[in-house]
Order: C-alpha cells, then sequence, then structure tokens
C-alpha cells in the first residue's frame, strides 16, 4: 500500500496536466467569463449575475473544480490530472505564506489580540459543547475526540492530526470529515449572501467567518468570495488572521483532547500511547506559519516597500505586484479545492455524529455572527 | 448448482460474518475453491485532499497510523477466515490494495470467479464512503452472479 507522498520536484512532472488545467480553467474565467458577466444585461439589469449572485472569479473556480470531479469526471479525478491538483494545496499554503506581506508586526498584535480573545473562547466552547454532546448521543469515544477538535478549529486538518492520537477508526474520521465538509460547503457558499444582505464590512466579515466556519479552506474561499481584493482590511486579510490562529491552536487542542480520551482508558491501555505536549508541538505544528511570520518580518522591515495601511503611504509597486500575483494564486489553488469536493464523501455524513455536527457547527456559526455584531464597535480595523 | 471458484469478501468484523458462513457452506457443498479477500484502501491520501494546513509530520503520521490500522484489520480478516474454512482443502485467502468498491466490482467481473459473496457492510470500518452504495455498484456493474447479505 502506497500511503507516501513523494517529494514537490519528483511530483512535478506528472502534476504539469492538472496544474494546466487548473490555470486554463482560471484564467477562461478571469479573463473572459468574469468581463462577460460584468456587461451581461439579464432582466434588464447590467451585471445582474454578479450582483444577485455576487458571482467572481473565486466562486466560479470553485464550482468549476466541483464541475470536473464531481460531474465531467463521473466522481474521481483521472489519474492524469490527480496530481495537479493535490499540488493546488502547495498554491494555497504559498498564497498564505505571501499574505504576511499584508501585514506589520504592530498590525498583527492589533488583530492576534482581537483573534485571540475570539478564536479562544469559541474552540474551548466547541470542545466542551461537542464532549457533552457525545457523550449525550452516546458517541464512541474516538468519534468524539476527531469531532471536537474538527470542529473547534480547522475541520479536516484538525481531525487529521487527532485521529492517531484517539485511536479513531477510518470510518470515524470519514464521518467527521463528511460532516465537516457538508455543512462547510453550505456556510462557504451562503456566508458571502447574508454578509452583503446584513451590509458586513470586511472586517465584522473577516471576523465572523474566521471564528464560525469549520474549515480553513472555506474560510479562505468565503472571504474571497465576499471580496477578492487581497488588501490590508480585505476581509481575507481579517479571516486569514483568525485562521492562523486557529491552526496555531492544533497541537494544544490536540493534546487537550488526547488527555480527555485517556482520562477514561485504563492504564493498561494507555501505556506508551499517550503524547507530551512537546512531541505534538514538533509533530503537528503547521511550518507554513513560520513563512507567513517570516514574510511579516520583512514587511515590517520595509523589504517590500509601503504596505498601504489605511492612513498610510499608498502601497508600493512591490507590494502591489506581490497582491495580484496572491489573487491568481489563490485563485489556482481554489479550482484545486473545488476538484477535492467529493459529493459521494458527502453522503458518508449520517446518524448522530452528523446530528452532533450541525447542532455544533450552527450554534457556533450563528453565535459567531452574534458576537461579532455585538463587539463591532470594539474590533480594530488595520 | 457448480461455481467454479467462490469469492467471499472479509474484514474480520461481524458484518462479514453472515456472508462468510454462507460462502463457506455453498463452497463446502459443491466442492468449489473458496477464495477470501481483503482490500486495503490505499485512496487515503487522495481521500484527505481537503487537508492543506497539516504539518507534513501530522499527515504522514496519519497516514501511516490508517496503514498501521488496516493491516490490522486484514490479519483479523484472515483470522476470521482461516477459523470459518478449517479442514477446507481449497480455500486460500488475499489482500489486495486499492479502492474496495473497485476491487470487488474487478472480483465481480472476473473471468476466474464463479461467484462473488458480500455483506453490504463490508469494509465500512475502513470509512469509504464508495461503499455505502455497494449494493446498487455491484447490480450495475457486477457481471458474474453475486450473493449481497445485509
Amino acid at each position: 500500500m502506497n500511503n507516501e507522498s513523494p517529494g514537490f520536484f519528483r511530483q512535478l512532472p506528472s502534476a504539469l496536466p492538472g496544474l494546466a488545467l487548473i490555470i486554463v480553467t482560471l484564467v477562461v474565467i478571469r479573463m473572459w467569463i468574469e468581463p462577460w458577466m460584468a456587461g451581461a444585461v439579464i432582466l434588464g439589469q447590467k451585471g445582474w449575475l454578479i450582483k444577485v449572485f455576487h458571482l467572481n472569479f473565486i466562486l466560479l473556480g470553485i464550482l468549476c473544480g466541483m464541475l470536473y470531479r464531481n460531474v465531467i469526471f463521473g466522481g474521481t479525478m483521472p489519474e492524469i490530472f490527480s496530481n495537479g491538483f493535490k499540488l493546488s494545496r502547495l498554491m494555497i499554503k504559498t498564497g498564505i505564506i505571501m499574505l504576511g506581506s499584508l501585514y506589520t508586526f504592530s498590525a498583527i498584535v492589533q488583530l492576534g489580540a482581537m483573534a485571540i480573545f475570539l478564536i479562544g473562547g469559541f474552540v474551548i466552547m466547541t470542545i466542551v459543547m461537542v464532549l457533552w454532546l457525545g457523550k449525550l448521543f452516546g458517541l464512541d469515544r474516538s468519534m468524539t475526540g476527531v469531532l471536537a477538535n474538527a470542529l473547534s478549529i480547522c475541520g479536516v486538518s484538525a481531525a487529521v492530526a487527532t485521529a492517531p492520537a484517539v485511536e479513531a477508526k477510518g470510518s470515524q474520521v470519514a464521518y467527521a470529515i463528511a460532516t465537516i465538509l457538508g455543512f462547510g460547503i453550505l456556510t462557504m457558499f451562503i456566508s458571502p449572501f447574508i454578509g452583503h444582505a446584513l451590509g458586513l464590512t470586511d472586517l465584522q466579515y473577516g471576523a465572523w467567518i474566521g471564528t464560525g466556519i469549520l474549515n480553513s479552506g472555506q474560510v479562505l474561499a468565503s472571504a474571497l468570495a465576499f471580496n477578492p481584493n487581497v488588501t490590508p482590511g480585505s476581509a481575507v486579510s481579517i479571516a486569514e488572521i483568525w485562521n492562523i490562529m486557529r491552526v496555531i491552536s492544533i497541537p494544544f487542542a490536540v493534546f487537550a483532547v488526547t488527555v480527555w480520551y485517556w482520562a477514561g482508558q485504563s492504564e493498561a491501555d494507555s501505556a506508551g500511547k499517550k503524547k507530551g505536549l512537546g512531541t505534538l508541538l514538533v509533530e503537528k505544528f503547521p511550518v507554513f506559519v513560520i513563512g507567513f511570520m517570516v514574510m511579516v518580518f520583512f514587511t515590517s522591515m520595509g523589504a517590500f516597500g509601503d504596505v498601504g495601511i489605511k492612513g498610510g503611504p499608498p502601497a508600493s509597486e512591490t507590494i502591489k505586484t506581490l497582491r495580484d500575483v496572491m489573487q491568481w494564486v489563490f485563485g489556482f489553488g481554489l479550482v484545486g479545492l473545488g476538484g477535492y469536493i467529493d459529493f459521494k464523501e458527502l453522503r458518508q455524513a449520517g446518524g448522530a455524529p452528523l446530528k452532533l455536527g450541525l447542532i455544533v457547527g450552527a450554534t457556533k456559526y450563528i453565535m459567531a455572527l452574534v458576537v461579532v455584531l455585538l463587539i463591532k464597535d470594539y474590533l480594530v480595523s488595520i | 448448482m457448480d461455481f467454479c471458484n467462490i469469492v467471499v469478501a472479509v474484514d474480520g468484523s461481524e458484518a462479514s460474518q453472515d456472508a462468510l458462513s454462507h460462502a463457506v457452506n455453498l463452497a463446502r457443498q459443491s466442492n468449489t475453491t473458496l477464495t477470501g479477500i481483503f482490500v486495503i484502501d490505499s485512496q487515503w491520501a487522495d481521500y484527505i485532499g481537503n487537508d492543506w494546513q497539516s504539518s507534513k509530520g501530522a499527515r504522514q503520521g496519519f497516514l501511516d497510523y490508517m496503514r498501521k490500522e488496516q493491516e490490522g484489520q486484514a490479519e483479523a480478516a484472515r483470522a476470521q477466515f482461516e477459523r470459518a474454512t478449517q479442514g477446507m482443502e481449497h480455500a486460500s485467502f488475499s489482500v489486495h490494495a486499492g479502492d474496495p468498491t473497485k476491487v470487488l466490482v474487478e472480483q465481480a467481473s472476473s473471468a476466474t470467479t464463479g461467484m462473488l459473496v458480500t455483506g453490504r457492510r463490508v469494509f465500512q470500518v475502513s470509512g469509504r464512503p464508495s461503499l455505502k452504495a455497494l449494493a446498487v455498484t455491484l447490480a450495475k456493474k457486477a457481471s458474474r452472479p453475486f450473493l449481497l447479505f445485509p
């Protein structure tokens, strides 16, 4: 059984057809479809598709990815395109690292302090709620442990990080992934509508979805769908700081859930299987966050010129070019993300895990909006 | 009825016990070869495609963990098969790798298969979503006779 991921350079030649499909898709969307949508008169209104459905190249890219996998290729990505779509993960990580060029350290401190408060509160609240409901619904402890982190932090990544620590079976991971993705895809598409309907600012919207949407990829997609601009203060710049706070908390949450899980097992069962926080930090800490912080460091040192923060000098040409590149990189990554949305996987969801996921997911999503609206006057923009 | 070779899907769980018992009875009555199969799901790396935030260690750690889990299940399946076929002369067990649904469809369409016997919920512990529609998939694609247990 070959479950190992080969290195980037070994994968690259076989990834070229898939990457080419992703690139051609996004170029066609941005060069022809988007301009056509902006000028098309439907029901007597120019740009009706954009005004009513808030369609932009991000949403269209995700929809195309979904169409490829689920309709054109009949549910399975063909071998020839498969590696290219797998590499889209790397594009999103690259985009997030480049996103560091939107912030200086002082902006990170301002936003981060707010984010820690909200994210910390919601992560703890969600874990406690899942553990309580898991017991109430009589779920297996492994299933509850995976769901607790998947619903509280960042979806699939947290499920993957937690599963070995709580001895989850493959079917339990699949249940958790299906629940998160099903709920996440729904919120990814409806959030921009809700945000526009409520007249949320980029700051409020970014804080809301950064806290309330379950899966990180969907936070990114939903933020860019609301406003595709990648500038300081845009929805994506806020949501991603929130998201990075969640990602950083993965090793700590895995540790907490592991402690809870093994507390319910006998000493003999747990012997040699428990891992300390130090080991988990080394194993589970997402390295791209360090890349992001390095980028923030260079930006703070003025390596790319002025950032263009509100009230300051305009952004330098280097920064403007970086932002244009980022839009393309995120666009490519999100076509790839769409290509990984498999309707068959979503059908796996069901039973008590789905019920629990929907209750907790909906509570978190709605509560995050309520809290953001309550504290909107205290939210600090950059 | 004469079946040249009966293939039975076994996963070591209760879900496959009914199918295995019936397959063993059929094979004994018709003095036919019985082949037990277990499928190790090799698609997990693709399945967790939405995970793009994990560190390489977390991702690979998960894939290694799933491989170990499934190897354990394969051993349990082998033991279950060997217990059920004690004393049978023409019984063998093999482990395949791939998408379990695809492997089962291949087995149910192979010229060397006289009949495929399987439970509807076989291999579900490995978590493949496509297995949820196993009965429909086999009904659509199998070219050899198959016996499906609840």
